[in-house]
């Protein structure tokens, strides 16, 4: 019986889009991010928060990807975005770099200096799927439990930055900081924390100065590529 | 449920295959998994078995998949170690400072098919 050596990525069709999503976005010079967080940890918060901060100095394109309806991307937009396109993965559990693709398509990319990609809220698919970001963020919240990191390991150990949302909230849940990060640092031990109330305003002034500082520091040394 | 996603993404690249090589059946597919890649064989394999179910040229197909141990080297000592549960911190020295050598593979290695012709039969690498 013939065989056949096919010694090839099981997610290589993605990986191509992921690389043509680059290619687009390098020479542009625009710096992408993929947040993801589990449904509720507050990711459209802190995307809101981050564009009211940071719009007036940086053009924010949002791909806002959510299950169904089209709520997240009008909050956006109300927040003041330059461009933003949802996606609906009707049912699908996760963002593809070709779903990625296709909004792309869709924005003005001039008007995009900074692009966010809201993931869907889930700590376990969206992980495998590269959508040609320069960084993945991970949203984590004091209401869901300091056991999440070691519950979903692989997505605190692939992000290059953990942002704890809801610090506001420490007193009056049993999540212990100190806890959290350290099982974070027991996966990713290179990793960066900021931690935030989107409510209440705490912290967010460190992470948008940092993350427009990153951006322009990326775009500009031309070293823009992930680095996982 | 990734797994699904995962089994779509194989039986496209195999089904290419297949047709390019003039199968008549797809029997094996072997897989590379590693342990730190997060895919489960057990939802992978339904998946696949379900898609394999609904493609003519999949009929009966099966998976095989090999697993490869979720290791890392320590930078440190030069330990090498089974990582336990992502946590990369050397049992030697107790640093954290590992570089992961193994375990992210997501690889499709071979098929086995019966061709439409079996005399004659040139395999199509590309």
């Amino acid at each position: 019986m013939p065989k056949l050596t096919i010694a090839q990525n099981i997610l290589a069709a993605n990986d191509t889009y992921a690389a043509g999503i680059r290619q687009a976005l390098a020479p542009r010079h625009i710096f992408s991010i993929n947040f993801m967080s589990s449904p509720g940890a507050g990711k459209t918060a802190l995307l809101e928060r981050t564009i009211e901060r940071l719009g007036g100095q940086l053009q924010i394109g949002v791909i806002e990807g959510d299950v169904e309806t089209s709520a997240d991307a009008e909050r956006i937009e109300a927040a003041g975005a330059s461009e933003t396109v949802q996606i609906n993965t009707r049912g699908n559990c996760h963002l593809e770099a070709h779903m990625v693709q296709a909004a792309l398509d869709q924005l003005d990319l001039d008007r995009v200096e900074l692009l966010i990609i809201e993931n869907i809220g889930n700590l376990i698919c969206p992980n495998a799927w590269d959508l040609g970001e320069d960084l993945r963020v991970v949203i984590t919240s004091t209401t869901e439990g300091d056991d999440k990191p070691s519950k979903y390991p692989q997505m605190f150990a692939d992000a290059q930055v953990v942002v704890i949302n809801k610090i506001d909230l420490l007193p009056y849940v049993d999540y212990d900081l100190e806890k959290a990060r350290r099982q974070v640092l027991a996966l990713n031990p290179q990793v960066r924390f900021f931690e935030v109330s989107c409510r209440t305003g705490a912290g967010l002034v460190e992470w948008c100065d940092w993350l427009a500082d990153f951006a322009r520091r990326e775009v500009t040394s031309g070293s823009k590529e992930l680095q996982r | 449920m990734h797994e699904l996603a995962m089994a779509q993404s194989i039986t496209e690249v195999v089904v290419k295959k297949a047709r390019e090589n003039q199968a008549r059946q797809v029997n094996t597919v072997r897989l590379l998994i590693g342990d730190g890649s997060g895919v489960v064989t057990g939802p992978l394999t339904f998946c696949f078995e379900m898609i394999a179910g609904t493609e003519p040229l999949l009929t009966g197909a099966r998976l095989e998949i090999e697993r490869v141990p979720h290791r890392a080297r320590c930078r440190v000592c030069a330990t090498e170690y089974t990582i336990p549960d992502f946590v990369i911190c050397c049992p030697n020295c107790g640093r954290w400072e590992s570089e992961v050598i193994s375990g992210t593979e997501l690889q499709i290695l071979d098929m086995e098919f019966e061709a439409e012709n079996e005399q004659g039969v040139q395999l199509c690498q590309n």
